[in-house]
């Protein structure tokens, strides 16, 4: 097992080289550079422009400036942000409590609450239970994000129950510990309903699908033939087959734990990756764009490989492959 | 026995320069109250803190309650009050130059407790407005028109920065240098990037501060807090030392839909809010017991320029053509564009310059630019311009009259100027194609071929000089027509620029080495003149500034300044919650 996870992560090394490569030419190639609001700024002369480029590094060729990215990451230095003059790391770093807080909670909501009501769903199939979900789940999937956040605010507005957008309250210092921890949950409800409700639907639909493939195997049949009670039939056979493909796009979601939610971070004011990124992709903070970019490369290959774990412990077949 | 002798002298001494009596400047307010935060809302958190290194709005909203200049600016935006500098003057001396003399006041202190003193600006200017590459700006500002920077002497609190020609524009430029302390810098000059990244986000709460407030916390995406320095040197009339409020809090609110529904719960004390929602705010203030003030225009500039060497020759001539401009401009509906775009809340803007400016020429109202398409014929006809029978315009060499106009895509009040500006000449018999690019596109191609016609606003000073590189011929902004270095290497015969262009560059050029104020406002009368009558750019509209509070916010003078981004909220010190 061991020996499988070191030969993954070695393979997913030119996997992420691949990766910067794209990126970096797709940045570079795009129209403009970081310095274009200085350029329509009267205030600043052409001479200076120029010397400006220099400084940036700006003024080299895009091949020359990624060679030079490339070594300067192999010596452990993965630049500064231009806009905010410190290293990127730093400025990503300041965004993950949020940007976790947030994609956790959401993540929960969406498998804790999918998963189950997906099982709920296969078991009372075509009864009022079973289309009540799925109405209910449609809904979540149809309503584009940003709208629902819009409603969510215009609600929370007229009636005062929750807040509106940011992720504590003017009065947060006066507050205890609890009630500290209590007010950044009371915000972060908005919107991880908003991007809980889209996903969740997704989940109920996979999981009762599979599970309904699998309840109508020979298998199951021959199982409650013999009389094994139902609980044991559904959850110990037929629930271990179906969950192979929910497990691994688990896995993927990983990925997009650190990527942040832009519309629902801009309408909720929530201080996420996803805005910071997006005004580093305008202003073109190449290196900025690019260290979230290999962040997020980084976390699609841990996601596939925490996927092949997990998908190897629920399942013997997988585990007898990987030996 | 002699050391300690010399030791107690020392300490005398040091004693005797701390217990220095501060000069306080004294602002004509009174009766205010201590204490208090005031909420604010801001679309978007400061990037660096660094004076010298931001770009930003967003950067500038927030330390511009931080860091004071020599002089400060009246409600008109105009340099000319007294702030670190308690008595500035200038005189021109015997030699031809020009010497700007500032008396600093004496006392003060940063907000760590550390003196600030003529070293603080003897530093900034000798070894970051002058060092190589300190700064994101350059030295141009600070140039007089023969490119000399200023020399500076000391001789006890007076500074004296000494130009070798005449220069009337060191209020402006000296009296705002920003002022960084010595002490904390003085190893961190010796290269552009450890000078960069000084006083970035992350050094928060080690920042210090000469202005009203310090900032003291700052939460990515979430909030930032200021609070007051209690070293300023501003007292009100009856002796409280200010600033009234204890904090200042921006919450950064991206999105301007949530922005209101923040004020409107109360979570936000004051709002700039737009026109669009200007009626939906005015419908609750009697419920909710709200000031809204409605100022002049703001000082914003969006235009179109035209291409004066457009790719297509053909193009090129109706571009560079004054008649045809001015036909433009008379078919441009403005007051719709209000209408529609600001609820009725802005004003048509001719020239350069609104009524808001302190340099603003009334005279140009007499050109009577007014929607009229009659007027728009009648300039064409002159031009040379036909109809065909389809009704479609025709040059004086029968060519249909049709080109593109491009702006960048997002930018609302852009795109609806475009659509509008598209509608207006249809009239004409004109087809124009609207094309929005993304911004950096519109950027990169700003000096190219590749464009017939544009919108963009440009952001500046309100005295027009901070406009020298938009309107001189060589200037770096200079985009709507060649510099006349082309000459060099395209055939001269295809250089063209017009009279009032040639004056025009010729106004940017000699305006600051002319003393008189009053001359100098004659030059700026003329050059409104110039651009708004020959239309060099079309200008379009501006909103008029709007902002609602809570009404329990007293404002030290209700007359919002035109300084970009500021209005209301000038002069912050005196301002106070009952």
């Amino acid at each position: 097992m061991l020996k499988y996870i070191l030969r993954r992560l070695i393979l997913s090394l030119p996997v992420l080289l691949g990766v910067s490569i794209v990126a970096f030419l797709v940045i570079s190639l795009a129209p403009g550079d970081f310095l274009d609001t200085y350029r329509l700024s009267p205030s600043i002369s052409k001479e200076q422009i120029d010397n400006l480029e220099k400084q940036f590094g700006l003024d080299k060729e895009p091949v020359v400036q990624y060679f030079i990215w490339l070594k300067n990451i192999v010596q452990g230095d993965w630049g500064y942000s231009f806009t905010y003059k410190v290293p990127v790391w730093n400025i990503l770093f300041r965004r993950l409590e949020a940007t976790l807080l947030l994609s956790i909670t959401t993540f929960i909501f969406t498998w804790g609450i999918g998963i189950p009501l997906g099982i709920v769903s296969a078991l009372k199939q075509y009864t009022f239970t079973d289309q009540a979900l799925s109405v209910f789940g449609f809904i979540g999937i149809s309503i584009p994000n940003f709208f629902f956040a819009l409603l969510w605010l215009f609600m929370s507005a007229s009636t005062g129950i929750f807040p509106i957008g940011g992720i504590i309250s003017n009065n947060f210092d006066s507050l205890n510990w609890f009630q500290q921890m209590g007010d950044y949950f009371w915000h972060v409800i908005g919107p991880m309903v908003t991007l809980g409700t889209s996903g969740l639907a997704g989940t109920m639909r996979i999981m009762r699908g599979q599970l309904l493939d699998e309840l109508n195997k020979d298998y199951v049949e021959f199982a409650r033939a013999k009389g094994m009670p139902n609980r044991v039939v559904i959850y110990k056979h037929a629930m271990r087959n179906a969950i192979n493909p929910v497990v691994t796009s688990l896995g993927f979601s990983i990925s997009g734990l650190l990527g942040g939610a832009v519309l629902t971070e801009r309408v909720f004011s929530w201080p996420g990756m996803g805005s910071l990124i997006i005004e580093a992709l305008t202003q073109q903070d190449i290196f900025l764009v690019m260290a979230n970019l290999m962040l997020s490369a980084l976390l699609l290959v841990f996601g596939n490989l925490i996927a092949d774990i997990l998908l190897a412990a629920v399942d013997p077949r997988v585990r007898l492959r990987l030996s | 026995m002699k050391k300690f002798f010399v030791i107690m002298l020392v300490m005398a001494a040091a004693l005797f320069m701390f217990a220095e009596e501060t000069e306080w400047l004294i602002r004509d307010v009174e009766g205010g109250v201590k204490g208090g935060t005031l909420y604010l809302g801001t679309t978007s958190g400061p990037k660096t803190l660094n004076a010298y290194w931001s770009q930003e709005s967003s950067s500038r909203d927030i330390y511009k309650y931080m860091y004071e200049s020599l002089m400060g600016s009246d409600n008109k935006a105009q340099v000319n009050q007294p702030a670190l500098a308690k008595r500035f003057w200038r005189e021109e001396t015997a030699d031809g130059g020009t010497a700007y003399y500032f008396e600093l006041r004496k006392g003060l202190k940063w907000s760590d407790g550390q003196p600030l003193t003529v070293e603080d600006i003897v530093f900034t200017y000798e070894n970051i407005i002058k060092g190589d590459g300190m700064t994101a700006d350059g030295v141009e500002t600070y140039q007089d028109t023969e490119g000399n920077l200023p020399e500076l002497t000391v001789d006890g609190n007076i500074l004296k920065f000494k130009y070798p020609t005449k220069y009337r524009f060191g209020y402006d430029s000296l009296g705002g240098i920003t002022i960084m302390p010595k002490h904390i810098f003085k190893d961190k000059v010796d290269s552009p990037e450890s000078f960069a990244q000084m006083w970035t986000i992350e050094q928060i709460g080690d920042i210090i501060s000469s202005g009203p407030y310090i900032v003291t916390e700052y939460r990515e995406g979430v909030r930032v807090v200021l609070e007051r320095n209690p070293y300023y040197f501003i007292k009100s009339k009856d002796g409280v030392q200010l600033p009234y409020l204890d904090k200042l809090v921006f919450l950064i609110v991206q999105d301007t839909n949530t922005m209101r529904l923040k004020f409107e719960a109360g979570d936000i004390d004051l709002l700039q809010i737009s026109a669009a929602d200007y009626p939906a705010i005015k419908a609750q203030q009697a419920e909710k017991n709200w000031n809204i003030i409605v100022g002049g225009p703001n000082a914003s500039s969006q235009f179109i320029a035209f291409n004066f060497n457009a790719k297509d020759p053909i193009h090129r001539e109706w571009f560079r053509n004054d008649n045809f401009r001015l036909a433009m401009s008379f078919a441009f509906d403005r007051e719709t564009i209000i209408d529609t775009l600001y609820n009725g809340l802005g004003e048509p803007m001719y020239g350069p310059r609104n009524r808001t400016s302190a340099f603003y020429n009334p005279e140009i109202e007499s050109f009577g630019f007014r929607y009229s398409i009659a007027k728009a014929k009648r300039y064409l006809q002159q031009a040379g311009f036909t109809w065909n029978s389809q009704g479609q315009l025709l040059d004086w060499d029968g060519n249909v009259v049709e080109f593109e106009i491009t702006t960048n895509s997002g930018s609302n009040a852009r795109e609806e100027i475009a659509n509008i500006f598209v509608d207006s000449v249809q009239k004409l018999g004109i087809n124009v194609n609207y094309r929005p690019v993304q911004f950096n596109t519109l950027v990169q191609n700003l000096y190219s071929a590749n464009w017939d016609s544009l919108i963009l606003g440009l952001q500046g000073g309100d005295d027009p000089a901070w406009g020298t590189n938009v309107w001189s011929l060589n200037g770096g902004l200079h985009f709507w027509n060649w510099s006349p270095e082309v000459q060099d290497w395209v055939d001269p015969n295809e250089y063209y620029v017009s009279d009032a262009e040639k004056r025009i560059d010729e106004i940017m050029k000699i305006n600051r080495s002319i003393m008189d104020p009053a001359k100098v406002q004659d030059l700026w009368d003329e050059w409104q003149m110039l651009a708004a009558g020959k239309q060099i750019l079309v200008y379009t509209v501006s909103q008029n500034y709007l902002v609602a509070m809570k009404d329990d916010i007293v404002i030290f003078n209700p007359e919002p300044s035109p300084l970009y981004g500021a209005g209301v909220l000038w002069n912050i010190e005196a301002i106070y919650k009952k």
